[in-house]
């Protein structure tokens, strides 16, 4: 059927992931719960970059930033601060950055001291990539929260479009993401189907089912993608609306 | 793909970052509810296979030709996420019309015959010059495919607006900042009117304002209009995409949830169309004002930051009281309806009196100027022919003949490109010329320089005025 094919792009990605796991880390509620570990650690692996960023800013020198970071990421895993997270204030989002900023006030000459005790990190965080991408970030006016809020959706957006790509890699349709595109931040006319189709090689109309299969399929891992971050999943809708203000601001 | 740094779908500029060259903002736009609701009643639909649900194929003007006996369908003229339009001719009325189709797949709702009534029923009942009017509406039977039963086709037949929309004016870079303030102000018009009636637009984008061949403003598709007098909730227009407006334009409101938008949504929309059609683009992050980035009134600034306010409570609380601002800052009249189809040949002079006097009198000046000087050559043209050589003359310097000489000739030639600078300063024609002139004026070329000096200062002082300059590149 039709529309179980538009389900996944293709069959062969056993992949994926929880849905809310974000939901998983806060009703766990103890620091050692091995799932709410993973999914915590998976998180952060995602979303670390952001918070790079705004270290970063408030940071000048870039290993004591990186210090910080790992650190900062040690302490959120081992120490339980999950556990106190406000469960009203849900998004993984906003506890995420008042964390951050609770330990660069707070935590980190304590964590200092404890450093040399062996406090290791879990994650494999490529911090020196992270700053060479923060290099390249505009010097602009904006403050270390608005970066971290605008890089948090460019990861977001970056991650959802691997995730895409990927899936059309697996089932060999690499050229499709490229030719087809366009749609995805637009509505069906946003692509030139005649111009898709001849150089994918079908007919336009082909091409036409092929952007839709693929704006469908994008909006699906968007939306898991942010339901991750929240917990609940009826609040996947307010947050990609604070996502919009954001990118306004 | 006409510009790779522009948004083919909202018309913002690309950010630097924007992931795989997509625009960010519509990407997450894409992944709403409201979009994905229209997606997943797709499948519903009994053409899925067909190219027409995963995007909508408009019907030719020969399959609709048989639904609509009263008119001749004469051609598609641009269809979108919510249908089609076609431009036809009303065959008894012998006038041309402009027919909507809403896509099949927007209307499977079952309520949807109910809402589209009552927005029809409420869109006709507006009529105001600066609104597209809507003659008639309705469905008729559409068939889907052999096997499948018909299913009706919503329709509306407006009137048709000979011209361009604003998006194309923009993105022409043709329109000038006195155009657009001849704009704002018959959208504020048309705005207040719908207000009044309770009418909220609430999809207030470049595309949806049309300016017609005689420069007239017509604003179409109040599609995603909702009565605001009504109980919240009770007129959600369509269940479907269309509920959101425009990403880019809407207010934070109005991101924020489609409940509790009055009409300050249509201001901070008309805003962000303001803004845009000032300096080409829309606001983003840490917008510049207007007058930052292009040569307009910095009164302006405050019109447009006003609109632009994040709170509602602190925007214009009336369309109304926009035009209002515009016309202090640009004089009650702006520049008369614009045609896109002609040049515009004097718009300073027709846009703004003041502007006009503020150039005039130092033209004048520079003519005077320019004339005592060329005058004064003459005179020694005059003496010499008559014979009387410059020894004979009271001003001479030290006797000396060629000393004289050259003082005359170069009083003739600082007079010319005064004269001439006066001249296009009139006519609004050549900043650089008239600069040019103001520098010949003082350099101490001439025996009348204490005249003309003052003369080129003030000059210079009047050309580089910003609001002269913007007029002068415009012209």
């Amino acid at each position: 059927m039709p529309g179980k094919e538009t389900h996944r792009l293709n069959n062969a990605n056993p992949g994926g992931f929880a849905t809310t796991q974000w939901s998983i880390v806060l009703t766990a509620g103890k620091p050692n719960d091995s799932d709410a570990q993973v999914a915590l650690g998976q998180l952060c692996e995602l979303y670390w970059y952001p918070l790079y960023v705004y270290v970063r800013r408030k940071v000048e020198n870039v290993d004591d930033a990186q210090d910080m970071t790992q650190a900062f990421f040690a302490h959120l895993l081992e120490s339980g601060a999950v556990a106190r997270a406000d469960r009203c204030r849900g998004r993984f989002r906003a506890f995420l950055l008042t964390a951050l900023r609770n330990f660069l006030a707070n935590q980190w000459h304590k964590e200092q001291a404890l450093k040399r005790g062996g406090q290791r990190l879990k994650l494999s965080l490529d911090l020196d990539a992270g700053e060479s991408k923060f290099r390249l970030e505009p010097s602009h006016e904006c403050t270390p929260e608005k970066l971290f809020e605008r890089r948090w959706v460019t990861t977001l957006l970056e991650h959802v479009l691997e995730r895409v790509r990927a899936e059309l890699v697996d089932a060999g349709k690499q050229d499709h993401f490229e030719h087809l595109k366009v749609g995805l931040a637009g509505d069906s006319e946003a692509v030139d189907y005649q111009k898709a189709a001849a150089a994918l090689g079908m007919t336009p109309a082909a091409a036409k089912q092929a952007a839709y299969r693929l704006r469908k399929r994008y909006r699906q891992l968007f939306r898991e993608e942010v339901a991750r971050t929240v917990a609940d999943e009826a609040e996947v809708d307010e947050e990609i609306g604070r996502l919009l203000a954001t990118l306004r601001e | 793909m006409s510009n790779p740094q522009i948004c083919p779908n909202c018309g913002a500029k690309l950010p630097d970052d924007a992931p795989a060259r997509l625009c960010p903002r519509c990407l997450v736009a894409a992944g709403l509810e409201s979009h994905a609701v229209l997606a997943e009643s797709a499948p519903e639909a009994p053409t899925i296979d067909s190219p027409a649900a995963s995007g909508f194929v408009p019907p030719s003007t020969e399959q609709l030709a048989g639904e609509f006996p009263q008119l001749e369908i004469l051609s598609l003229l641009g269809y979108g996420g919510m249908g089609a339009v076609y431009k036809a001719r009303q065959t008894n009325l012998d006038r041309l019309v402009a027919l909507k189709i809403i896509r099949p797949e927007a209307t499977l709702d079952r309520t949807f015959a109910s809402r589209f009534n009552r927005e029809a029923k409420t869109l006709a009942r507006l009529s105001h010059q600066h609104i597209v009017n809507v003659f008639d509406f309705g469905e008729v039977a559409w068939p889907t495919a052999e096997d499948q039963p018909n299913r009706p086709l919503f329709y509306f037949i407006m009137e048709y607006v000979d011209g361009v929309n604003l998006r194309q004016l923009i993105s022409d870079g043709k329109l000038m900042p006195n155009e657009a303030l001849a704009i704002v102000p018959q959208i504020c018009d048309a705005l207040q009117y719908a207000h009044d009636e309770g009418v909220v637009h609430r999809d207030i984008k470049p595309e949806n304002i049309l300016i017609d061949k005689r420069g007239r403003v017509k604003i179409a598709d109040f599609g995603l209009a909702k009565l605001s007098t009504q109980k919240e909730g009770e007129f959600r227009l369509t269940g479907t995409h269309q509920v959101m407006g425009t990403p880019r334009y809407m207010a934070p409101e109005q991101l924020e949830s489609t409940h509790g938008v009055d009409h300050r949504a249509d201001i901070y929309s008309l805003g962000v169309v303001f803004y845009e059609m000032l300096t080409g683009e829309a606001p983003m992050g840490h917008f510049d004002p207007p007058s930052k980035k292009v040569e307009v009134d910095v009164r302006l600034d405050e019109v447009v930051l006003r609109s632009l306010a994040r709170e509602p409570a602190r925007r214009y609380q009336h369309a109304s009281e926009v035009k209002t601002g515009v016309e202090q800052v640009c004089g009650v009249h702006a520049a008369p309806p614009t045609d896109h189809s002609a040049s515009l040949v004097d718009p300073p002079a027709a846009g703004d009196e003041h502007l006009y006097n503020t150039v005039r009198w130092p033209a004048i000046a520079m003519l005077v100027g320019g004339g005592v000087n060329l005058t004064g050559f003459l005179l020694w043209i005059w003496l010499l022919s008559r014979g009387n050589y410059w020894h004979d003359f009271p001003l001479l310097i030290g006797h000396n003949p060629e000393a004289t000489a050259w003082i005359f000739f170069l009083t003739g030639a600082a007079g010319i490109p005064m004269l001439f600078s006066g001249l296009k300063m009139l006519q609004f024609e050549s900043r650089r010329l008239a600069l040019f002139g103001a520098v010949m004026a003082l350099v101490p070329l001439s025996i009348f320089v204490p005249l003309t000096a003052p003369i080129g200062i003030w000059v210079l002082a009047v050309m580089t005025n910003s609001k002269v300059r913007a007029a002068f590149r415009h012209a």
